[in-house]
């Protein structure tokens, strides 16, 4: 597959995550599964951005990191915050 | 040298820097500051669990949806732009790049319409922690694509120029680098303040 539509196929992957997460905040009752299929799917779209828009694939390895990293913490902090909120509150309080 | 349509644009050197050192120190403090209101978000959730389940049934989840289309296009469309370049296609790339000034302004007129459906239903950053963190993370992101759209219209000038070739177009690669990198933090806003429940 030529780079130009690897570039067209993720961004209509991108915009139907899009959708797909959109419908199911509006339709389906929150819990924790709905949080994992979220926080997923927010880790994928990031990857896919960092690795392809952003051509940091093959690109330096400490940006590449960095960006990876991002949304690896961030979706991993999203869910933990939903299993352990209370004791972060408590962490957290003056 | 003059590349033409037909002859498969350079590979870019793996291990490289996009674009410059320079925007990469921006990006990366845009990143912290993103990471750091994050932060702050998820913090609030852990004190207020009910008022960060019940917020977003206030927003338009409609209206975050299209911002995120227009965030995701517009990165898409500076992909299409880098790459037109280094097939020497100036007028093509030119085109791309109209279409993420079109995405952005989309993506601005949106969220001014947001902003005024939002207060017309009374929905305003004090009343309560979850939309002042709303508010204080959407003004930022969209105080970053306004910076990006400066830095997008500095680029279409240069490319209409011909300041960009498939051998150098290294300002071009910054600005979409930056571009990706506001695109990013919409990512994370969208499903954070409009999705999850």
């Amino acid at each position: 597959m030529t780079h130009e539509k690897l570039l067209d196929r993720l961004w209509l992957l991108l915009v139907a995550l899009t959708l797909g997460g959109a419908w199911i905040g509006e339709a389906v009752e929150p819990g924790l599964a709905v949080t994992l299929i979220i926080s997923l799917t927010m880790a994928f779209k990031g990857r896919i951005v960092v690795d392809h828009f952003m051509e940091l694939k093959t690109a330096n390895r400490m940006l590449r990191n960095l960006m990876r990293g991002f949304f690896y913490v961030l979706p991993a902090v999203n869910v933990l915050t939903i299993l352990f909120g209370d004791w972060l509150a408590r962490l957290t309080t003056l | 040298m003059l590349l033409t349509a037909d002859v498969p644009p350079p590979e870019p050197v793996a291990g490289r820097i996009p674009g410059n050192k320079g925007i990469w120190a921006g990006i990366l403090s845009e990143m912290t500051e993103f990471a750091l209101l994050f932060g702050v978000y998820f913090v609030a959730r852990a004190h207020y669990p009910e008022v960060f389940r019940e917020g977003p049934a206030r927003l338009s989840t409609l209206a975050g949806t299209l911002n995120t289309v227009m965030m995701i296009s517009g990165s898409y469309f500076v992909a299409k732009a880098v790459h037109a370049i280094r097939q020497n296609r100036q007028q093509a790339c030119l085109r791309w790049l109209l279409l993420v000034l079109l995405a952005a302004s989309g993506y601005l007129l949106i969220k001014a319409l947001e902003f005024r459906w939002n207060l017309s239903q009374g929905v305003t950053g004090g009343m309560n922690l979850f939309f002042t963190v709303y508010y204080y993370l959407t003004f930022t992101h969209m105080v970053h694509v306004v910076w990006g759209m400066m830095g997008l219209m500095w680029v279409m000038v240069r490319t209409r120029s011909g300041a960009y070739s498939p051998a150098d177009h290294d300002g071009l690669e910054a600005f979409a680098s930056y571009w990706h990198a506001t695109d990013l933090a919409w990512l994370v806003i969208f499903p954070l303040l409009y999705v999850l429940h």
